[in-house]
């Protein structure tokens, strides 16, 4: 084996992508190696904002093969007086043998009897250094960025024109030390031009660290080598150092231990030598909301904000890309222009305050919503209509019914203030600060204001949570509903569905927020939750007067998304997908009817299934084939007098009793196992197509019952299950 | 500070101008039209389209009618000043000879974080967009560093690199004043005693006195004679056909300024321009093989 070291060097990429394309790298590399035998073994990828590193050991030969090479069909080899045809000794000759020394093969699998003359040819494996630079290029093509560019760039390869994330400004490539050749073109008029790039043994460190030696290129004779140089050149090439050094870093400049931060991963590959240096927020903007204070920070500054310890006050934490030799100045620096923009903010801060929210509401009759769905003060209208809608389901009290409505028409007033317009993460956010700021009585609409946005994410323990006061969960949860199906709605109407991976106005993200709502955030009073299928028609016919031709295909789409996007998120609660889908996808339940009804169904499922896993899979297969049977023929009423047979008589029997069972799901369900043995008998003992269409109706009827005995709670059949 | 810490604004645009001279740049004049950003001067616009080399440095007053605050916010002015270089074909070297750049004007880039972060540039205006990064310097934002990918709706080839730098900015680090009214343009003079009362009157006009009516009229007139003389038969037009674009950008700026624009026609009026920008860009790179009209 021969170890293969590849750099690519970069101009910087953006932090983002960084993780993403250097596991890319490593699978297409182990894939394009993997095709030319090369036998790629501990394949490792490291990234940086400058540099894209591989390592991976290959064999140095490729090894050899045979290849089986099909002639004329055995019989057509010789003729009557067995000599050979003149097809068998040409193909013989081709090869360069005596038709003797052909073998015989069959050339289709299918037929093994239809034999052929086959030739084996010996193909000598290629030196791994001749056939590297084909890889190379292939995996170069094969990296998907975020945003491709072009820079005028050519590889010979057939294919010409090359785009990628970043200019590339040096590659080394070395096969146990031998440089591995490969060139990338200026591309001029459209054509190959000259080399641009051209592989060597020649990496490049921190532009001006250090000092002595700065900007000079470094040559490297392997991975550890490659590694150790770019050390003493100030570049970490494992992010995972990067990551320890940052933590490290944070713990002594800050003298605080377990400081932890989101910032800290992208720290990690926004600079190759992470740095930490402490700055200070001067005292007089300690007024300002520590949410402002974090958006400037943290959103734009990429500072940790630090609080607490032996220092009053707030100091923020930055990360520079070197040494920090020079840290005063570069501190002072950074002091500077958090001042600017906390000035700017404060001066926000106060000029928004001059008015009160509710008074911004008519302003947002100039802010468009989005092209053909009206303005922002048409969209508070909506919501509001929502609102209404929910109380009219009898799922809001009179109370919650008048703040959520308050709520709903003040939500998006905030996108008027100059703070908002200045720092648009801040939506929401402020018009719960300037509300709150306008005395005690808003408090409750100041949150719902707040949070409607959320929630964001997946996780249950994303706020809210825990954010708000139990009695509060309703009035946050209507705002946060209407906002997000009146958003579905608009751009379900306009065809601007999710596609793939574009979802450009987060759609899947607003929906996800709707159901976690539903599950996690309501507050199912007297039993009563929103019906997400009356929402969804609702929010849907708010658009009537906003578009002209509203699509009859929209609420349609919507539901079949919802459905989708439950499935997803309970998904992701540690039940099986085959669980979901018989909860998700009951013939007789609508599942946006009730969303928390399918969790307690799926929970009572997946305990009872549990108990009785080989009852559930065999009653899986046995509703699987009564489904098909079905199919192809209707049911009749079931009556007693045509059973023929003790086993129809007894799961008629059986099926009687689950039927009437009364108690929770789970309860019900695990009664389900009792169900296989009758089951079982009927399909052995009985013809179910029986030659007498009464008889056979009859049959089908009891069938029929059988499998939609649990209709109300699960589809059985749609688990998965062997026999 | 390191360097010489003490260069007025006069003699940072000398030294960049000085520096990107001894590296090929023709060093241009300001656009003598009222534009938002050095990108729109057709010594970028038009010459990064089509393929002769080109290397040019300028500097470009840039006019912002919404960033206006009567010469009273310290970091926001109307009129800010770029000093903007293009390169065309971008070097493969171009982000040293960039870095090289600062050293001229007294910022040891070893002594500073330096930092290339993604910030790509679009100008919905022009049909132009490029990948790029802003340039931090110690956290402040004092170049935008482009590699055009569009202009006017057509996909470049060689791809420019553009480098615009915030003068403003960059003198208040190196002078190390947090009031931009109290740079020191010359030896004499500082900024506030050059351009206070241009701030006021300027925004004044643009937020108080602008005829909205008038400025809907002109920004409809300049788009016609714009098109107008575009399409006149013979070509070579497109020069006078973009004097006229500016116009009505600019004509539209004031206007989004006094808050004359709503939001949904924002959007057309926007297309409008980005419409003619296209038409004048296709008519300068010539028919067919992209042969630039004039070279």
């Amino acid at each position: 084996m021969a170890e293969l070291l590849l750099e690519i060097g970069a101009e910087e990429m953006p932090a983002s992508w960084i993780s993403g394309v250097t596991e890319q790298l490593r699978q297409r590399f182990t894939e394009a190696a993997g095709r030319e035998r090369l036998q790629p073994r501990a394949v490792r990828a490291y990234g940086a904002p400058r540099r894209l590193v591989l390592v991976a050991a290959v064999v140095d030969r490729q090894p050899a093969r045979e290849e089986q090479v099909f002639g004329p069909a055995v019989r057509a080899a010789r003729d009557a007086t067995g000599k050979w045809t003149a097809a068998a000794e040409g193909f013989a000759r081709k090869n360069g043998v005596a038709p003797e020394e052909l073998g015989q093969a069959a050339k289709d699998p299918a037929h093994p009897d239809m034999l052929s003359l086959v030739f084996v040819r010996k193909i000598a494996g290629r030196e791994t250094i001749e056939v590297l630079p084909a890889v190379i290029g292939a995996v170069l093509r094969a990296l998907a960025f975020p945003k491709r560019m072009s820079w005028d760039a050519w590889i010979d390869d057939g294919k010409g024109a090359f785009p990628f994330g970043r200019p590339i400004r040096w590659m080394v490539a070395l096969l146990d030390g031998r440089i591995v050749p490969f060139a990338i073109h200026a591309m001029v008029s459209g054509a190959k031009g000259p080399v641009v790039v051209e592989t060597g043994t020649q990496t490049f460190g921190n532009r001006f660290l250090p000092r002595e030696t700065a900007g000079r290129p470094v040559d490297v004779p392997s991975f550890e080598g490659l590694k150790q140089a770019l050390a003493r050149h100030f570049v970490l090439v494992d992010p995972a150092e990067r990551e320890a050094r940052i933590r490290e870093e944070l713990r002594s400049a800050t003298g605080q231990s377990g400081t932890d931060h989101a910032l800290i991963l992208e720290w990690r590959d926004l600079v190759e030598f992470p740095t930490v240096l402490v700055g200070r927020v001067p005292d007089e903007f300690m007024t300002l909301p520590v949410e402002v204070l974090d958006t400037v920070l943290v959103h734009h500054q990429k500072y940790i904000p630090l609080r607490g310890g032996s220092a009053a006050g707030v100091r923020f934490a930055a990360v520079v890309d070197g040494d920090g030799a020079n840290a005063a100045e570069i501190v002072r620096g950074m002091e500077r222009v958090v001042v600017a923009r906390l000035r700017d903010a404060a001066f926000f801060f106060a000029e928004d305050r001059k008015r009160p929210l509710a008074q911004r509401v008519a302003d947002l009759e100039g802010v468009v919503f989005h092209q053909g769905l009206g303005t922002y003060k048409d969209k508070a209208d909506r919501m509001v209509r929502l609102v209404d809608r929910m109380a009219g389901m009898g799922v809001l009290g009179k109370d919650d019914h008048a703040t959520a409505r308050e709520a709903a028409l003040l939500s998006k007033a905030d996108l008027t203030t100059l703070m908002v317009r200045e720092f648009p993460e801040l939506q929401g956010i402020m018009g719960g600060l300037y509300l709150e700021a306008e005395g005690p009585q808003r408090a409750d609409v100041a949150r719902a204001v707040r949070w409607h946005y959320h929630p964001l994410s997946i996780e249950e323990t994303a706020a809210p949570k825990g954010r708000l006061k139990a009695e509060e969960a309703n009035v946050f949860g209507a705002v946060s509903l209407a906002d997000k199906l009146d958003t579905l709605a608009g751009y379900f109407a306009l065809e601007l569905t999710p596609k793939g991976s574009s979802d450009p106005f987060g759609l899947r993200r607003a929906s996800l927020g709707v159901i976690r709502v539903l599950l996690d955030f309501w507050e199912a009073r007297a039993g009563k939750q929103p019906d997400l299928k009356a929402l969804i028609g609702e929010a849907v016919t708010g658009y009537a007067g906003v578009l002209k031709a509203l699509p009859a295909t929209t609420q349609q789409g919507l539901e079949t998304f919802f459905l989708d996007r439950l499935a997803y998120v309970l998904g992701t609660r540690g039940f099986d997908q085959d669980e979901v889908a018989a909860v998700v996808h009951t013939p007789g339940v609508d599942a946006l009817h009730d969303v928390q009804d399918v969790l307690l169904r799926l929970r009572a499922l997946h305990a009872a299934r549990a108990e009785a896993r080989d009852d559930f899979e065999h009653l899986a297969v046995a509703f699987k084939r009564a489904k098909n049977i079905l199919e192809k023929a209707p049911p009749a009423a079931i009556d007693p007098q045509l059973f023929e047979s003790d086993a129809e008589r007894e799961l008629h029997a059986a099926v009687g009793r689950l039927g009437a069972r009364d108690g929770s799901y789970e309860d019900r369900l695990r009664a389900l196992a009792g169900l296989r043995v009758p089951v079982d008998r009927f399909f052995d003992d009985v013809l179910v197509m029986a030659e007498d269409a009464r008889v056979r109706a009859n049959r089908l009827g009891l069938l029929h019952q059988t499998v939609s005995l649990f209709y109300r709670i699960a589809d059985i059949s749609k688990l998965g299950g062997s026999i | 500070m390191t360097g010489n810490p003490r260069m007025t604004l006069q003699e940072i645009i000398g030294a960049l101008q000085r520096y990107w001279s001894e590296r090929g740049c023709l060093i241009h004049q300001p656009w003598d039209a009222e534009v938002g950003a050095g990108t729109m001067h057709p010594e970028t616009f038009l010459r990064v389209l089509g393929p002769q080399p080109w290397r040019v440095a300028y500097v470009q007053p840039s006019r912002r009618p919404a960033d206006g605050r009567y010469g009273e916010n310290p970091n926001r002015l109307y009129k800010h000043q770029q000093l903007q270089v293009i390169l065309k074909p971008a070097p493969a070297d171009v982000q040293d000879l960039y870095l090289r750049s600062l050293t001229a004007i007294g910022i040891d880039p070893a002594a500073h974080d330096i930092r290339f972060e993604e910030d790509n540039w679009e100008s919905p205006t022009l049909g132009a967009w490029g990948i790029g990064w802003q340039v931090l310097l110690d956290g402040q934002e004092i170049t935008q560093f482009t590699y055009f990918q569009q202009a006017g709706g057509i996909d470049l080839a060689p791809i420019s690199a553009e480098i615009t730098y915030g003068l403003e900015r960059i003198a208040m680090y190196l002078q190390d004043v947090d009031d931009v009214y109290n740079l020191r343009w010359s030896a004499e003079r500082l900024y506030g005693d050059v351009r206070k009362e241009e701030e006021y009157e300027l925004s004044r006009y643009s937020f108080e006195l602008a005829d909205t009516d008038l400025h809907r009229r002109l920004y409809d007139s300049y788009l016609a004679e714009g098109w107008r003389v575009l399409k006149t038969p013979g070509g070579r037009t497109a020069l006078p056909a973009y004097d006229w674009c500016l116009k009505s950008s600019h004509a539209f700026n004031v206007l989004d300024a006094r808050g004359a624009i709503s939001v949904s026609q924002r959007a057309g009026m926007i297309l409008g321009i980005r419409k003619l920008a296209c038409a004048i860009a296709a008519q300068y790179v010539g028919p067919a093989d992209g042969e630039a009209a004039r070279g």
